[in-house]
């Protein structure tokens, strides 16, 4: 409490939101890529009849119905945070951010609301046809969600379309302007894409770390094949479509991307920097190691152009260099780890497959929850190298906080910490344990000898 | 979880009449949709906006 109690408000209100967040994140991300893996397991049921397929899909329902519910609580913290700790952004940008947010809630959290009964109480009620449908509509509304919060989060780090009335609140003036904000859409491929490797990966290390109990488990060992496929093929996509992304940030937000390159000079040809230790008082790299004449071509422009440094601002306008800097690179680097897994997982699956090789198995267990460090550090990387502003160049971070004192805040963060630590801790908990004892055959199918020779399900058995 | 969550109906199951199944569609989403809807008022409530 004394170490909190000599912050100030607007800091202790950041570190409120950043941890809030950054739970928040991981049960989207995790629920996003999990419903349209759902959709595609009951797809490949309904058209197969492998019972393998169903019994992933009763398998991983059950940890998307706890991940969702996770979701939602933590969401709702943030939305009541904007008016307690920040009501001052609430009362600028309200008329903009507000309608993205109500759009979220009515076209997709309600779809999501709604279908989601269907899809755990209803499927011998309604029948698999029309199951199929509610799982899908489930699937599509985490992505209509992800549609309006990356909209409304990119026309912070973007925005467009609006005016500043007298009052210093601001309106909208062409909402598909503010909709479509430049950064948009390559934000949204790229998070949708985070969504689904993130969801691959802790798919993948679960079913590893069944395998490494018992290799002939016949759910785990399609589960981690579906797992390799997908990050063979979305993690090399998700290079492509987040380098793109940087190339939109240099556009548009040239501050962040001097940040995370730790530009110090504005000049041409700039280096490359792979690791060192950002110094932002003394304005250097220590201990770099960059690769000199290839920084332009990284950026997608010629050598002779000039790309702002952090020198072409202010240096009490600067972000935290380091944080910037280093988010990216742990960034980056998990996503080429992602890439290397799937080369590998192809390639065992060439080779007798993924679960003769041990090794391969741990380095899917190692990576299952990388996934979530990787959106973590993204997330810090979009946050944390906008600053000093909370909505790009129009309204600072620290012009945006409520007029609260610093004890109010410390009160409500420690809260937070220890009803999250509590709650979430026992979610977590109760996943994990969900994951380690793996998938197993519905119940009316019982064990392999309750298979009547000759049936479907002997057969896909047998396959196995 | 296990006995919440519902499975596919098996194999010997005779399925449901088509309106009977139109009409467990139509109601749980509904219902789900209006158990949203009460804990949004109730929050709402319970804040006094």
């Amino acid at each position: 409490m004394a170490v909190l109690g000599d912050l100030d408000a607007l800091v202790l209100a950041r570190l409120q939101f950043a941890f809030t967040i950054a739970f928040h994140i991981i049960f989207p991300s995790f629920s996003i890529g999990l419903a349209s893996f759902l959709a595609v397991l009951e797809g490949l049921w309904l058209s197969t009849r492998r019972e393998v397929f169903r019994n992933l899909y009763l398998f991983w329902v059950k940890v998307f119905a706890l991940s969702f519910g996770m979701g939602v609580v933590s969401g709702v913290v943030m939305s009541y945070q904007l008016g307690t700790n920040w009501s001052v952004f609430s009362a600028t940008a309200a008329p903009i951010i507000g309608p993205a947010f109500a759009f979220e809630v009515l076209t997709a959290f309600f779809l999501e609301a709604s279908f989601l009964g269907i899809m755990l109480f209803g499927w011998k009620k309604v029948g698999p046809g029309l199951h199929f449908t509610a799982t899908a509509l489930v699937a599509i509304g985490t992505l209509i969600s992800a549609f309006w919060i990356l909209s409304a989060n990119s026309w912070m780090q973007a925005p467009a379309g609006f005016a500043i009335q007298p009052d210093g609140s601001l309106i909208a003036t062409d909402w598909w302007a503010v909709v479509f904000n430049p950064t948009f859409p390559v934000r949204l491929a790229h998070m949708a894409l985070a969504a689904f490797l993130t969801t691959a990966l802790a798919v993948g290390g679960a079913s590893a770390f069944v395998l490494l109990r018992d290799r002939d488990q016949p759910e785990s060992r399609m589960a981690l094949r579906m797992a390799i496929g997908m990050f063979a093929i979305v993690a090399p996509l998700q290079l492509v479509v987040g380098h793109t992304s940087g190339e939109v940030v240099r556009e548009h937000q040239p501050l962040k991307t001097a940040a995370i390159e730790a530009y110090w000079q504005t000049r041409a040809d700039q280096p490359q920097g792979l690791v060192g230790w950002p110094d932002r008082k003394a304005a250097k790299t220590h201990g770099e190691i960059a690769i000199p004449g290839i920084g332009n071509a990284i950026q997608g422009v010629s050598k002779e152009t000039v790309i702002q440094g952090l020198d072409a601002w202010p240096r009490e306008d600067w972000p935290v260099v380091g944080l910037v800097y280093w988010a990216f690179r742990v960034m980056v680097g998990l996503g080429l780890a992602m890439i290397g897994l799937g080369v590998w997982g192809v390639w065992r699956c060439y080779r007798g497959g993924p679960e003769t090789s041990p090794w391969f198995l741990r380095a899917s267990v190692l990576m299952g929850p990388m996934g979530f460090v990787a959106v973590i550090a993204g997330w810090i990387v979009a946050e944390a190298g906008r600053q000093p502003y909370v909505i790009y160049g129009v309204l600072r971070t620290r012009d945006a906080v409520s007029p609260v004192g610093a004890g109010q805040v410390s009160v409500s963060l420690l809260a937070f910490m220890i009803v999250y630590a509590i709650v979430f801790s026992a979610g977590a908990i109760y996943i994990l344990r969900l994951m380690n004892r793996g998938p197993a055959p519905h119940e009316e199918a019982a064990t392999p000898e309750d298979r009547a020779p000759g049936s479907a399900m002997a057969a896909a058995g047998e396959e196995q | 979880m296990r006995d919440i969550i519902e499975g596919p109906p098996g194999e010997d199951d005779a399925p449901l009449p088509w309106r009977i199944r139109l009409m467990w569609f139509a109601g749980l989403a509904v219902a789900g949709s209006a158990a949203t809807a009460v804990v949004a008022y109730a929050l709402r409530a319970l804040l006094k906006l």
